[in-house]
């Protein structure tokens, strides 16, 4: 073989592994970088959950520690048997829960039989467009469970209860509910508009998932979940504990 | 690989990554609600769940928009495959103990309501289409249009 010919072979041959080389190298660093990407995103991710989450928040004055740390308000009943629902101020579910059970359970009430507590969640924020409706509706609640008003309030709030999907009640449609329950202070006006209770909110969130509440209606009675919560059944739970 | 081959695995690529980044996005505005969408499959304590419903939605963004740009492309085939493999294991077994849940894979989750039927098959079927997209990937990452190409062959000295 000619020599020149042999040599310039030679020289290709060293030309193709150093590129070959030179891709190694590269594809090592781009998936490096890729990863520490990866892993940046991750923690951003955390860091703004954290973020999130109010360390220290304002309760309102009828909150209860039955079902969780500050997870629920007082609405009615100083009975011995704690009647709890989970609920969403959003929820057509419970809407018709409230429409089907309310006489029996403000009945049961009256009759200091239970100790009837609301758990108002913030779950189906993004069902509204703005999201934060639930959280906005539960954080008026706790408003109005300052003022006194919780189960009025509460079941002018179903009556009213805006489309999923849509943007919801505006703060000043909120405040004006109040008005025909009694809830005229400005303080309770005050309240719905700063959203001084949505950190609350929050914590009732949390405080039900760690309970493995995922969604809504659910109803404990005497700390045990009841499966199908009609009025009948609830009674019959009453009865059965007490 | 030539011909259609290349072609075909950047589709692949971006129908993965398009994925990636509608799931994430869905998911981002309400972290709390990821957090529980996790905890609803009742397979990690409550504060693991949290954790992986603050990581999953950015991390699903991030992975589709590498797919997208077809950038480390071998990598984010693997994490991908990973992620749905995950996927794959945690509604299949929601499926099996009977948990009547919301996947929870673009946005919503929980537990489902009186009446509403979980969607376990499609969304076991569609996870299992997107590991095969992801697998080829991995296995063949070279792909038409993408930053890795231009990258490694457009730098290369000539």
């Amino acid at each position: 073989m000619n020599k020149r010919v042999a040599q310039k072979q030679a020289n290709r041959v060293v030309r193709e592994q150093l590129t070959a080389e030179r891709r190694r190298t590269r594809t090592l660093w781009i998936t490096i970088g890729a990863a520490l990407v990866l892993l940046v995103a991750g923690i951003v991710g955390w860091g703004v959950y954290k973020s999130q989450q109010p360390e220290t928040f304002a309760a309102p004055a009828g909150v209860t520690d039955v079902g969780g740390d500050k997870a629920g308000l007082t609405v009615a009943g100083g009975g011995s048997v704690p009647v709890e629902v989970y609920l969403d101020f959003l929820c057509p579910h419970c809407r018709d829960f409230e429409a089907s059970t309310s006489d029996t359970l403000n009945q049961l009430a009256a009759q200091n039989k239970i100790h009837l507590v609301w758990h108002t969640l913030g779950f189906l924020d993004s069902a509204s467009a703005p999201p934060g409706y639930s959280t906005r509706a539960a954080n008026a609640a706790a408003c109005a469970s300052d003022g006194g008003k919780l189960a009025q309030y509460g079941a002018a709030l179903f009556a009213n209860q805006p489309a999923e999907g849509g943007p919801g009640l505006t703060d000043d449609q909120l405040v004006d509910l109040g008005g025909p329950v009694g809830l005229n202070a400005p303080s309770f006006a005050q309240c719905v508009r700063n959203g001084t209770y949505e950190p609350w909110v929050a914590n009732v969130n949390a405080e039900a998932a760690q309970r493995n509440v995922n969604s809504t209606p659910t109803v404990y009675v005497d700390g045990k979940l009841l499966d199908n919560p009609t009025a009948d059944n609830i009674r019959a739970a009453v009865s059965a504990a007490s | 690989m030539r011909g259609i081959w290349p072609w075909l695995a950047t589709v692949a690529r971006l129908v993965l990554g398009t994925v990636w980044v509608v799931a994430g996005a869905s998911k981002v505005g309400d972290l709390a609600a990821s957090g529980r969408a996790v905890n609803a499959y009742r397979l990690l304590p409550y504060d693991a769940a949290t954790f992986l419903g603050a990581v999953l939605p950015f991390l699903e963004i991030t992975l589709g928009a590498l797919l997208i740009l077809g950038l480390a492309t071998r990598l984010a085939a693997v994490v991908s495959a990973v992620l749905l493999a995950a996927f794959i294991i945690g509604i299949a077994s929601a499926w099996i103990r009977g948990l009547r849940i919301d996947c929870g894979c673009f946005g919503g989750g929980g537990d489902l309501a009186a009446g509403q039927r979980p969607q376990y098959l499609s969304a076991t079927i569609r996870d299992i289409v997107l590991f095969a997209l992801a697998g080829y990937l991995a296995v063949f990452p070279r792909t038409r249009i993408s930053l890795d190409a231009s990258i490694l062959d457009g730098g290369r000295d000539r």
